[in-house]
């Protein structure tokens, strides 16, 4: 239900309630003795307000709340009821609202079961703020234990709620919760607990308190993966919980810790195989979608899964087929050959009179099946495409694209089904769908180009949509010049001019001058010349200006006018879109002294962004390592966002470290390494470290956290010793001055490099934490006179190659590679990751762990067992570093590596290899 | 069985139209004892460890055919402010003080003058309970009266006694003093 938006369908078939009357009726509740039934009414009315989406102001809800008030503690417990209801939505409008909190406690209790005592404790959880948590404490946790049903799932969901508001109260009610997840309250020895007065009541015998207790443990224990593991493991065993919502939660949970520890991966996939065979449906589909999308799992770990889902496929229920299809189309995305053992069934399901069904039974068939069943599987589409929504047709659109890139040969069919269905009726983002395919195909399937240039050009004959006219018209700018015709291009083109609005036609003029610039033709060219003339009576300025500038470029001799205009480089655009704006948001003035340099933005050739374009296409659907997620997840930043949230992560600093005057000799900080923790989370002292290069120094910045409650940590140092000192000299130590618990404060130790700037130093550190501590006198709130001096070591890091490069982006790697192997220098080691558990992990990591920036798409890999991986990154002297690492996996030894490093600069190539060694 | 119906029908007429509710009001600084006598009032038991009023709390006791509606405020100051609303319309107020407490005395003087100014209470009797009467060192009826200043409490019928909700010392006489303002 919505309660921010007033539903405007609601009220129909219903007594006109209106707010002004019902505020005016409230009066009755002031009015002695109570009239139970006519207040009850009269609250109906105000829930059904409140519940559409009518809002009380401030002033009308706080008076009706303190009247609703008067009716506390009646006899009738209906109105009662009622009464909780109310407050509870009337809680987020009215003041004072906190008034009500030891009433309402009181109908909260008891070992009654009224009817009202569910709606009590949830009202209260809305009323209550973060200082009085405290005072309902004994109330809720008797109540999430309470033995009826809907009171601990009541104080469970509220529980839930208040978690945010005041966690370290919530958190202390864990055990009462975990009974609560553990209960399997069996109803036939519950009903008998009901006296005769209330057996007229409804009996729950719902097992959902499972559910929102296991819900409610996970919010507790979020950041405590151990406690998690437990939690799956006790819940998880057979019997242990009988929810099945419950257990579809503890699916999710051991999916996500399979994620992200390695190591939980075994035990997690024993338990997800159990769930396999679990006798409610829903269990088996979650457990077996987290199967299908868990990362890199292998073809027999998948196989018990996928046959699960071909069982469902022959369920006489549609919407079981469905979602097990469901699951499969994905699957099929990036695995085709795995869901292949289930072309029969699904088979069976393509003329389905459920659409859904055999819209997606055709999609998956298309990515399962071979080169000779696509022409039939598209006749039966066509046979139905009029019959689906957008959102299946959108589908259908997609598995073509990749059918046209996956096989060429098929691409006349293909072509003349997607113009087709561009002729039919649809919303933008299906039109759209339909124009990128062909573009696709423009792009990389030669032989379609003359046809596809021919559907597109009768389109935008009859385009609704401007953006999509826009984009059409651009292309065959690019392309229509190159084709044996271009005048039965152009004069598609200047149709649009005579016909459109003016947004088309300014981009009808600039398609028009690229077939005019630099034309051989003197004929096409005359024409050009005279139709863009025509273009100067524009009524819009732009078309005007855009037809004059092409005028005057076309007449131009040299190759100026053919550069602005027919270049086909583009500027590495999310490398360019980052570094502008770090020069806008810079908050150093003497930035803005020299304007933004252009010249440093790599330049890529079009031929080199459409490679990628095409690696990344053919990865994001057929076989990539990485498959698109239904739930959440947290996706990997790519190469050009790393680089960017490296940057801005250097540019904080920066911006702090500027302001320590101690450091202003040591100029501005040439790299700042990622943050690298010392300590666990879970300790007294949380430490972490962050390394800045500087040209003659190197600092390194602590940032510590107190954790111990009611201490308070003063005069905080750090004793960082380099293995090495015949290459760093320490020069001064920032103290933090005062640790109050859990606010972190930072420690800057500053060295100086003895070797020059050229130098690179690398070196192992132990850090040991020295501090004076003090404990807080609870009566004043202040720290005690005398403390205690105290040493805490955390653990070693080291400063090594790798925080000396910074990652930089390129179009071509094999030029550069050629380019530094020439004059510089080459190192190459080869390693064993046997801890790392699959190709897209050691791309990853040694991506970070290089800080280099992979090109040509290779960070994504393709193939699972082989990937070869192309960086590049300059030092903070300047000098370039090339990396080529080929890796291999196989289930013995884990991935295999060899990594070689080139490098300008001498002797940084073996510190780069050194990193990782 | 007659005599069961006739009884019903004679408790139900009694109720339509002799039944009285009255709105009372019991107010005073935090600890002073407003929960505690509440709750012996209305029959249950006294308890030494009573947790502090977040909000108010309501109670009936029932006197013949009157039912009294006593609203008990929480005395935290963040709940002072809202005692007005409360006592707007009631049929009496009753204001506790912990006679055992001294310190706080003065306190409770300047709150209770400040609700009586009011110009929306005006009228409203007032009833001055000076309680934990059972406590060695405490103040007598004469010396609370001063200390609080009650003479100087104008438009309204003001009293004073002292009470124990411990001991249940004098409840009576509170409830008979109540009970005058029942049918206004
Ligand atoms: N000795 C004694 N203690 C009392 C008496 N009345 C209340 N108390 C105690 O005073 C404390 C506060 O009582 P409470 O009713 O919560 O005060 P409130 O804040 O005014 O509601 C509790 O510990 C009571 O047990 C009384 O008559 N005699
Ligand atoms: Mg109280």
């Amino acid at each position: 239900m919505s309660y921010g938006k007033k539903d405007e369908d609601a009220d129909t078939g219903l007594v006109k309630v209106d707010r002004t009357q019902v505020f005016q009726k409230a009066r009755l509740f002031n009015s002695s003795p109570i009239q139970p039934r006519r207040c009850r009414a009269l609250l109906t009315e105000i829930a059904l307000l409140l519940y559409t989406g009518e809002k009380f102001p401030t002033k009308e809800a706080t008076t009706l709340f303190f009247g609703i008030s008067k009716l506390f503690q009646n006899k009738d417990a209906s109105l009662r009821q009622m009464v909780h209801l109310v407050i509870k939505e009337l809680a987020s409008s009215a003041e004072d609202i906190i008034m009500v909190t030891s009433t309402i406690m009181k109908d909260t209790g008891g070992s009654t079961d009224a009817i009202y005592r569910p709606n009590a404790i949830r009202a209260l959880c809305r009323i209550i703020d973060a200082t009085t948590v405290q005072s309902i404490e004994r109330v809720m946790k008797t109540a999430i234990v309470d033995k009826n049903p809907s009171v601990a799932s009541a104080a469970l969901v509220s529980s839930y709620h208040l978690l945010p508001i005041a966690k370290d109260v919530v958190r202390r009610w864990q055990s009462e919760t975990q009974e609560a997840a553990a209960s399997n309250k069996s109803s036939g020895g519950f009903s008998l607990g009901f006296s005769s007065s209330s057996s007229n009541l409804p009996v729950n015998n719902s097992t959902m308190t499972q559910y929102h207790a296991i819900g409610l443990l996970y919010q507790m224990r979020m950041h405590d993966r151990m406690a998690l593991v437990k939690m799956v493991q006790q819940f998880g065993a057979a019997g242990a919980v009988k929810n099945p919502a419950a257990i579809t939660m503890l699916v999710r949970l051991a999916a996500q810790l399979a994620e992200e520890d390695p190591q939980l991966k075994r035990p997690m996939m024993a338990l997800l195989d159990g769930w396999l065979r679990h006798k409610s449906e829903m269990v088996n589909f979650e457990a077996a979608k987290a199967i299908c999308d868990m990362r890199d799992v292998t073809d027999a770990e998948v196989s018990q899964a996928v046959s699960v889902l071909q069982l469902f496929l022959t369920s006489p229920r549609a919407v079981t087929k469905f979602a097990a299809l469901r699951i499969l189309h994905n699957f099929a995305s990036f695995r085709p050959q795995a869901v292949n053992m289930c072309n029969q069934d699904i088979e069976a399901l393509i003329s389905n009179s459920n659409r859904s069904i055999a819209t997606f039974a055709i999609t998956t068939l298309l990515k399962t099946g071979n080169e000779t069943s696509v022409d039939r599987l598209m006749k039966q589409i066509s046979g139905f495409m009029s019959e689906i929504t957008d959102e299946f047709k959108i589908t259908i659109v997609e598995a073509i694209r990749t059918l046209c890139l996956k096989f060429p040969s098929k691409q006349a069919g293909m072509l003349r089904f997607l113009s087709g269905i561009l002729r039919d009726e649809g919303g933008y983002e299906f039109k759209r769908a339909v124009v990128e395919s062909i573009f696709d195909l423009i792009k990389f399937v030669p032989d379609s180009k003359g046809d596809a240039l021919a559907h597109l050009c009768e389109f935008i004959e009859d385009c609704e949509f401007t953006k999509l006219a826009v984009r059409i018209l651009h292309l065959l700018g690019l392309e229509g010049p190159q084709t044996s015709q271009p005048t039965k291009y152009i004069r598609y083109i200047y149709n649009r001019v005579v016909l459109e609005n003016a947004i088309v036609r300014a981009a009808a003029v600039t398609a028009l001058a690229k077939f005019g610039v630099g034309q051989k033709d003197p004929e096409v060219k005359q024409s050009v010349e005279v139709l863009l003339t025509r273009c100067l009576d524009d009524v819009d300025d732009e078309v005007r200006d855009r037809a004059a500038l092409n005028l005057r470029l076309m007449k131009e001799e040299d190759e100026t006018a053919t550069r602005l205009v027919k270049n086909d480089n583009l500027f590495a655009l999310s490398y360019f879109e980052q570094q502008l704006v770090m020069y806008v948001t810079s908050d150093d003035k003497s930035t803005f002294q020299a304007p933004f340099d252009i010249a440093k933005i790599p330049v890529v050739t079009r031929e080199q962004a459409d490679a990628e374009d095409k690696t990344k296409k053919l990865t994001a659907t057929i076989p990539s390592l990485k498959p698109a997620r239904a739930g959440p997840t947290k996706a990997a930043p790519s190469g050009a966002e790393a680089v960017a949230s490296a940057s801005v992560a250097a540019q904080k600093h920066a911006h702090e470290l500027m302001q320590i005057p101690e450091m202003n000799e040591f100029g501005s900080v040439l790299k700042s390494s990622p943050l690298v923790e010392l300590t666990e989370a879970e300790t007294e002292y949380v430490v972490t470290v962050v390394k800045h290069i500087f040209k003659k120094h190197v600092v390194l910045q602590y940032e510590v956290k107190n954790t111990l409650p009611a201490t308070v940590l003063e005069n905080v140092s750090v004793v960082a010793a380099p293995s090495d000192d015949e290459e760093l000299e320490e020069l001064f130590i920032i103290q933090a001055e005062k640790l109050e618990t859990d606010i972190p404060g930072k420690v800057y130790v500053a060295f100086r490099k003895l070797n020059g700037g050229a130098s690179l130093p690398v070196s192992t550190f132990t850090n040991v934490l020295k501090f004076t501590s003090k404990e807080i006198d609870p009566t004043s709130d202040e720290p005690e006179e005398e403390g205690y001096d105290d040493e805490y070591e955390v653990a070693e890091f080291d400063l090594t190659g790798s925080d000396y490069v910074v990652p930089i982006f390129a179009g071509n790697f094999a030029h550069i590679w050629e380019q530094v192997g020439a004059m510089g220098e080459e190192a190459e080691e080869t390693l064993q990751l046997s801890s790392v558990k699959s190709i897209a992990d050691a791309t990853e990591q040694l991506a970070k762990t290089l800080s280099l920036q992979p090109l040509e798409g290779t960070d994504v890999p393709v193939s699972q067992t082989t990937h070869t991986l192309k960086l590049l990154g300059k030092t903070v002297n300047g000098g370039r570093v090339v990396a080529n690492i080929r890796m291999a996996y196989s289930h013995k030894s884990g991935v295999t590596t060899k990594i070689t490093v080139r490098s300008e600069e001498e002797g940084v190539a073996a510190l780069v290899v050194g990193s990782v060694a | 069985m007659a005599a069961g119906l006739f009884r019903k029908v004679y408790d139900w007429l009694l109720r339509t139209f002799w039944a009285t509710e009255m709105d009372v009001t019991m107010i005073g600084l935090q600890n002073a004892g407003k929960t505690s006598l509440l709750r012996v009032l209305s029959g249950g038991e006294f308890t030494l460890d009573s947790i502090p009023t977040v909000g108010f709390n309501m109670k009936r006791v029932q006197r013949g055919h009157v039912t009294l509606k006593c609203w008990d405020l929480g005395g935290q100051p963040r709940f002072r402010i809202m005692w007005e609303r409360y006592c707007r319309g009631v049929n009496a107020i009753v204001f506790i003080v912990d006679i055992a407490d001294i310190a706080l005395l003065p306190m409770a003087r300047e709150e209770l003058h400040a609700l009586m100014e009011h110009e929306n209470l005006e009228g409203i009797p007032l009833l001055v309970l000076g309680n934990k009467s059972d406590l060695p060192d405490k103040l007598s009826v004469d010396e609370l009266i001063d200390a609080m200043d009650l003479k100087n409490i104008a438009h309204r019928e003001v009293s004073c006694y002292g009470i124990s909700a411990k001991e249940e010392t004098n409840l009576d006489a509170v409830l008979q003093w109540l009970l005058k303002f029942a049918n206004r």
